[in-house]
């Protein structure tokens, strides 16, 4: 086997042991996606009749809803995402995983790998109980592949911020605590309401805002079709969001493992 | 050359602590080489550069004639390591824990499984191997770790403190599968702060201290180094009955016995002190041979490694609190 192939080996193996180690304790699937969930049905009972103020543009604010909740999974399911890694650091493990015959990037590839699968499973299990509800996929089955692929590939750019707090800090408490830091972009993000009805300087966060740009591109191919410019935003928003975390996410690994 | 090769290493920490201290020593294959000494000597240190967990400041190693700076992908493919910190994957069972290791170590499938039931039923874990680790008692939780050190079937196996936490029973078990192993022609770097534990397994043993080898040697040829073994001569059936003059004759036939260090009278005979007491019996038996003097009893002892430590380190051994270095960032 080439070089590759053997890397593929042993991320899939590594793989398949983070995936136990995530279902192994239900709490996790669960509280991902009912949290969500809840907030999916109680916020769109409660403001059933925003969706009447200028900007919405009409229609159910449960269709408004779903896509930043499936965003909302998706930041969850990243949110302790370092933590395993930090685990097997303070138990001895990952020295056993340094000492076997493996790149060390097999090791952290062994994490973002089953991310990307995890928040692609979480994504489409919000999706599809959105859509019992009532929520309209415009785009059929292939629109809603898509809001699930952009769902993890934005997970596995965003876990950045677990990672990197988890292998420079190397403490659980703060990792957990630190994630809360990151809460503020979530509910600042347009999961909630259209930037119309934003003060001026929260508007301009959300230009900058890549959950923002990932919940316009899965609202939009939910709600009206495939808008190119919208998903071309939201790709670019993770790909670069991507190297700046996923860089600092390498230096602090490759400090951590040297 | 020898299996493992260690020249002139030394290791400065950030902080300027020398762990280790020009360091030299070989292990020939499939000897059973032990570095007894304190916490705090040196010894994790060693280990963890010898298993490329950590690089040297300075010096040179070896494992199978492999330079461990220079190619460490190919030294870990050779080598075992049982660390000090038992890490099992709580969430796993046991034999998924061997399984994993199994396959970052690019061992056959088919081979796997035998391999995996055979490290089982020798840790004697083959009924709990359905169960997540998280499970396993302290002794289980260490003998699944030690078995995932093997499945690969390694040249050399470290290993950094193996009993330490175990109660006395499961120690001897584990010495007993570590002579199994041994057995099979695995070359055995151990490290210990129990001389018992050196004693029972070290064909050769080094005591470490502050960095540096203080002396090596088999277990025999140390605890011969220290001086002389203890011979206890009864020489009346009862306690009650009088010795002092048979006391008083083997002092006269013992004078200027060239191996005797020193007599010590005792209540049913003498403690004597002789160099090299195996080969000094008999001629110590020709003095005492006639009239006046029965010997109706003889034990022997020698030195023990602790009475070795204490000679050249001028300490005593004690097993003190792990030295578990605990990382806080700022943000601890």
């Amino acid at each position: 086997m080439t070089d590759l192939a053997w890397f593929g080996h042993d991320v899939f193996f590594l793989g398949r042991r983070t995936i136990r180690r995530f279902y192994r304790v239900p709490s996790n699937p669960v509280s991902i996606v009912l949290y969500p969930l809840i907030q999916l049905i109680v916020f769109s009972q409660l403001y059933k009749d925003i969706v009447q103020l200028p900007g919405f543009g009409g229609g159910s604010y449960l269709a408004y809803l779903a896509p930043g909740q499936i965003a909302f999974t998706v930041f969850f399911a990243v949110a302790w995402s370092g933590g395993n890694l930090l685990y097997d650091y303070r138990n001895g493990y990952l020295d056993k995983l340094r000492i076997a015959p493996i790149s060390r990037y097999a090791i952290l590839a062994g994490e973002f790998v089953p991310l990307f699968v995890e928040c692609v499973v979480m994504a489409g299990i919000i999706l599809v109980l959105s859509a019992l509800l009532g929520a309209p996929i415009a785009t059929g089955l292939p629109g809603a592949i898509a809001v699930a692929l952009l769902g993890g590939a934005f997970g596995v750019a965003w876990s950045g911020t677990s990672f990197v707090p988890a292998l420079i800090t190397k403490n659980e408490q703060a990792t957990g605590t630190l994630s809360i830091l990151f809460f503020p972009v979530a509910f600042m993000s347009t999961a909630f309401v259209p930037t119309g009805l934003m003060p001026e300087w929260l508007q301009m966060v959300n230009d900058w805002n890549p959950i923002s740009h990932v919940i316009e591109a899965m609202r939009s191919l939910m709600t009206v079709g495939v808008e190119w410019d919208v998903l071309g935003r939201a790709v670019l928003s993770i790909v670069l969001l991507g190297l700046v975390l996923h860089a600092v996410t390498l230096w602090a690994f490759r400090r951590l493992t040297d | 050359m020898s299996t493992l090769e260690v020249e002139h290493l030394v290791k400065v920490y950030p902080g300027g602590t020398r762990a280790v201290d020009d360091l030299t020593f070989q292990v020939g294959a499939g000897e059973f080489f032990g570095f007894l000494g304190p916490n705090g000597a040196g010894k994790t240190t060693t280990i963890r550069i010898l298993a490329t967990l950590m690089r040297a400041t300075s010096g040179r190693a070896w494992v199978t004639g492999v330079e461990v700076a220079a190619d460490p992908a190919t030294v870990r493919a050779r080598i075992g390591f049982a660390m000090q910190t038992v890490a099992v994957d709580p969430l796993a069972t046991g034999r998924e824990s061997l399984e994993i290791i199994g396959r970052l170590y690019r061992v056959p499938t088919k081979e796997l499984t035998t391999r995996v039931d055979e490290l089982l039923a020798l840790m004697g874990l083959t009924d709990v191997a359905h169960r997540k680790t998280g499970t396993y008692s302290g002794g289980m939780r260490r003998r699944l770790d030690l078995a995932s050190a093997l499945v690969h079937r390694p040249a050399v196996l470290f290993l950094d403190e193996p009993t330490e936490g175990l109660d006395p029973q499961s120690r001897t078990a584990l010495w007993d599968e570590l002579r199994r192993i041994r057995a099979g022609g695995t070359t055995m770097f151990l490290t210990t702060h129990y001389m018992e534990e050196a004693d029972e397994l070290c064909d050769r043993i080094a005591i470490i201290d502050r960095g540096g080898i203080v002396v090596s040697g088999t277990p025999a040829e140390l605890k011969r180094s220290v001086g002389a073994d203890t011979v206890e001569l009864r020489l009346v059936a009862d306690s009650g009955d009088d010795v002092v003059e048979a006391q008083d004759e083997v002092e006269r036939r013992l004078d200027a016995f060239p191996p005797l260090t020193s007599l010590e009278r005792t209540e049913t005979g003498v403690r004597l002190s002789l160099v090299e007491a195996g080969s000094a019996i008999p001629e110590l038996f020709r003095r005492l041979d006639g009239d006046g003097v029965a010997i109706r009893g003889l034990t022997m002892s020698e030195p023990t490694l602790a009475d070795v430590f204490l000679r050249y380190t001028g300490r005593e051994i004690r097993a003190e609190e792990a030295n578990q270095t605990i990382e806080l960032g700022m943000w601890g």
